[in-house]
């Protein structure tokens, strides 16, 4: 091999990398295309509320791994369950991509009349193991939804037909239990299994 | 096959066969929640006719109660009311889906593999169908 022929192979060895590592870095995820980054993690407030065990947690509960909290009531039948449902589907596909940490998925009952730990423990686990349901009393919850932003309102209905509007949101709860982002819906899986491994590795 | 289909309703229509007047399709009910006592019923119902359509009430012999609600998210806020009737435009459709209008079943009764539901505009029945829960649910 000629002095030409070896610079000649040493330019085309260069430019097949640096192509290969633009093209690496062009399909690799950058941004979240649906949910939206708290310039830093707020720390969840301090509450004291029941899990679906009837044990009673605060809020270290969400520290230690990644959370998705959702604010619903199990006599919803349409919004909350299709949304549980959205995570829950988004959950399984990102182990069939072969991730391996995974976020927990948490509803906060916003119906604590009728949401006992007992009714809401036979929900979630609907949606799949190691849920987390809370429930508790209207002055905790309201200490938990106040902190982050969650608004919710029961209506007037006849005894316990009733129902109560709430936000539509998903918080992301960050392993050191900080409010780290949202998905403020349309909740769609898609966006889910594109955005969370941003958002989990991103710190 | 889908010629054959084509030619039938092609030959159908050329003899005047009578197009029902509401036709509902992509019906899913769903199943209640473990401990829950509802379920919620999405579909495309069909009006064929060249006047509007109310549906006012629909009932089952399988829920205690069945009422018609509406799912609205207005600035992150969600927000399901009961409204008086599924409104299907002349020859136009109405869709209800999840996040939208729906049908809320309540109290189920001796819950078995299928599900009839009744419509009515006023007192009028305007039209029934069944649904059959898949296997795999």
């Amino acid at each position: 091999m000629s002095p030409k022929q070896i610079v000649f192979a040493l330019a085309l060895g260069i430019a097949l990398a640096a192509g290969t590592f633009v093209a690496i870095r062009s399909q690799a995820p950058v941004a979240p295309v649906s949910a939206l980054v708290l310039p830093a993690p707020n720390p969840v407030p301090e509450f004291s509320l029941l899990d679906q065990q009837g044990e009673m947690v605060d809020q270290s509960v969400f520290e230690g791994q990644w959370d998705l909290v959702f604010f619903g009531f199990t006599h919803c039948p349409d919004i909350c369950p299709t949304t549980l449902q959205v995570l829950a589907t988004a959950k399984s596909a990102l182990v069939e991509d072969g991730r391996e940490s995974l976020p927990r998925i948490v509803l906060v009952s916003v119906d604590p009349e009728r949401d006992t730990p007992e009714i809401l423990g036979q929900y979630i686990d609907y949606f799949g193991v190691g849920n987390l349901g809370l429930t508790g009393t209207l002055e905790e919850i309201r200490k938990l939804t106040d902190g982050l932003g969650i608004f919710f309102e029961k209506q007037d209905g006849d005894g316990e037909n009733y129902v109560v509007d709430h936000s539509a949101a998903v918080l992301v709860i960050d392993p050191d239990g900080g409010f780290h982002s949202l998905f403020s819906g349309p909740h769609i899986v898609d966006n889910y299994v594109h955005d969370l491994p941003i958002l989990m590795g991103g710190r | 096959m889908r010629i054959a289909t084509i030619v039938l309703a092609t030959l159908l229509a050329a003899c005047g066969a009578p197009e029902p007047p509401l036709v509902v399709s992509e019906l899913e009910v769903t199943k209640p929640m473990p401990g829950r006592h509802m379920s919620a019923g999405f579909f495309v119902v069909r009006n064929n006719t060249p006047e509007d359509i109310r549906i006012t009430a629909v009932d089952s012999p399988q829920f205690a109660s069945v009422e018609i609600h509406e799912t609205t998210v207005t600035e992150g806020i969600s927000r399901m009311r009961e409204i008086g009737a599924i409104e299907i435009p002349a020859n136009g459709s109405t869709v209800l889906e999840r996040g939208g209008k729906h049908l809320m079943l309540m109290r189920p009764k001796a819950l078995g593999d299928s599900v009839t539901l009744q419509f009515y505009s006023g007192d009028t029945p305007v039209l029934s169908v069944d649904y059959t829960f898949p296997k795999d649910d």
